[in-house]
């Protein structure tokens, strides 16, 4: 008898066990159909998701996440439908560059312009953002103000072709998001940048 | 001439409140993103207040984002980084912090419940470490781009 009950204990954990909400993780292709890596903890141990569709389940803090399995595309188009449903469409980035050490942008980005107008356009664009950057040539006080310089710049450009400057948001990053990263003080054209993103 | 200057400021006051209503969509200083895309009711709970989302309206770090069933949004991040909730959902935006300027970095989110997708911004390029995404059983330190994530509530 005690034998019985200790069985129907046992198969009412293990039911229990089996409806502890699971959380999956799964690492998907991103808009440029890059994969990339992610590593998923719980304080029992750690597994890593680095190929398409890779998926890991979690049913506790203390419990090790399950090893990895690829995740059923059926499985992923009805559990996040609604999420992919909603998701902002890939953003759109134009880079334009500059003359060492000024607000003047170089020729070739000067004729971008008029395709960021047309994307801003297409889009309906909700938000602009205008980020200025420099190289880490010279003081990075100095690289802040030019930084800021050059993304107000762009901003009255484009507000003087019509955008409504209540989309463009306007961010300076001095010389601290490099698009190729240098060591201090190096003259590096790619760097004196202001990149467009529109959303 | 008084009535003049006092009719003119009268009338600047009375247009400053409408040009602060027609800048719905600029992000104001000290935001850290907004609400991009949007279905159904979407809400935000603010240092113990709730308000009521729309397409546009900034974020804070702090901000706890909840949908409603029906419902849903995707949220955009000054750095790019974008979380899409499914219905039912509860997104918490911990801690963020974006200044490459100072080279300060933070982007602490927690999945409380619900369906979820991450797709990387540039504070993950950027700082790697600083990005610390969790769901109530795990944590997870992703290395690029794009997660989907379930959390049953």
């Amino acid at each position: 008898m005690r034998y019985i009950t200790g069985l129907l204990l046992f198969c009412i954990l293990l039911v229990l066990l089996g409806c502890a909400p699971q959380n999956r993780i799964i690492l998907v292709p991103d808009p440029d159909g890059h994969v990339g890596k992610a590593e998923v903890a719980t304080r029992a141990g750690t597994e890593v998701l680095d190929k398409e569709d890779a998926m890991t389940t979690v049913s506790s803090p203390s419990a090790k996440p399950t090893q990895v399995v690829k995740a059923d595309p059926a499985f992923i188009s009805k559990t996040f439908s609604e999420v992919l449903a909603v998701e902002p469409k890939p953003l759109v980035k134009f880079i334009l560059y500059f003359e060492k050490g000024t607000t003047n942008l170089l020729p070739e980005s000067v004729a971008q312009i008029d395709k960021i107008l047309d994307v801003i356009k297409e889009r309906n664009a909700l938000n602009i953002a205008v980020e200025g950057n420099t190289d880490s040539s010279g003081s990075a006080a100095l690289n802040d103000k030019l930084a800021a310089d050059r993304a107000d710049m762009v901003r009255d450009l484009l507000v003087s072709k019509g955008v409504n400057t209540d989309l463009i948001s306007v961010y300076s990053y001095g010389q601290g998001n490099p698009l190729v990263p240098t060591p201090d003080n190096v003259s590096e054209p790619r760097n004196r940048r202001v990149e467009v993103i529109i959303h | 001439m008084k009535t003049l200057i006092f009719l003119s400021l009268f009338l600047i006051m009375s247009v400053l409140p409408v040009y602060a209503f027609s800048d719905a969509y600029a992000l104001p200083s000290g935001s850290i993103g907004y609400v991009h895309t949007m279905k159904g009711a979407v809400s935000i709970l603010r240092k113990g207040n709730v308000v009521q989302a729309a397409v546009g309206t900034p974020l804070y770090s702090g901000d706890l984002v909840r949908t409603e069933k029906p419902g849903a949004a995707g949220i955009v991040l000054i750095d790019n980084t974008t979380f899409s909730l499914g219905p039912n959902s509860e997104l918490a935006l911990t801690d963020y912090v974006f200044n490459p300027k100072e080279g300060q970095f933070s982007l602490v989110a927690k999945m409380a419940k619900g369906t979820f997708s991450y797709l990387s911004g540039l504070i993950e390029k950027l700082a790697p470490n600083s990005v610390k995404l969790g769901t109530p059983d795990a944590t997870i330190a992703i290395r690029g781009t794009k997660l989907l994530i379930v959390v049953p509530g």
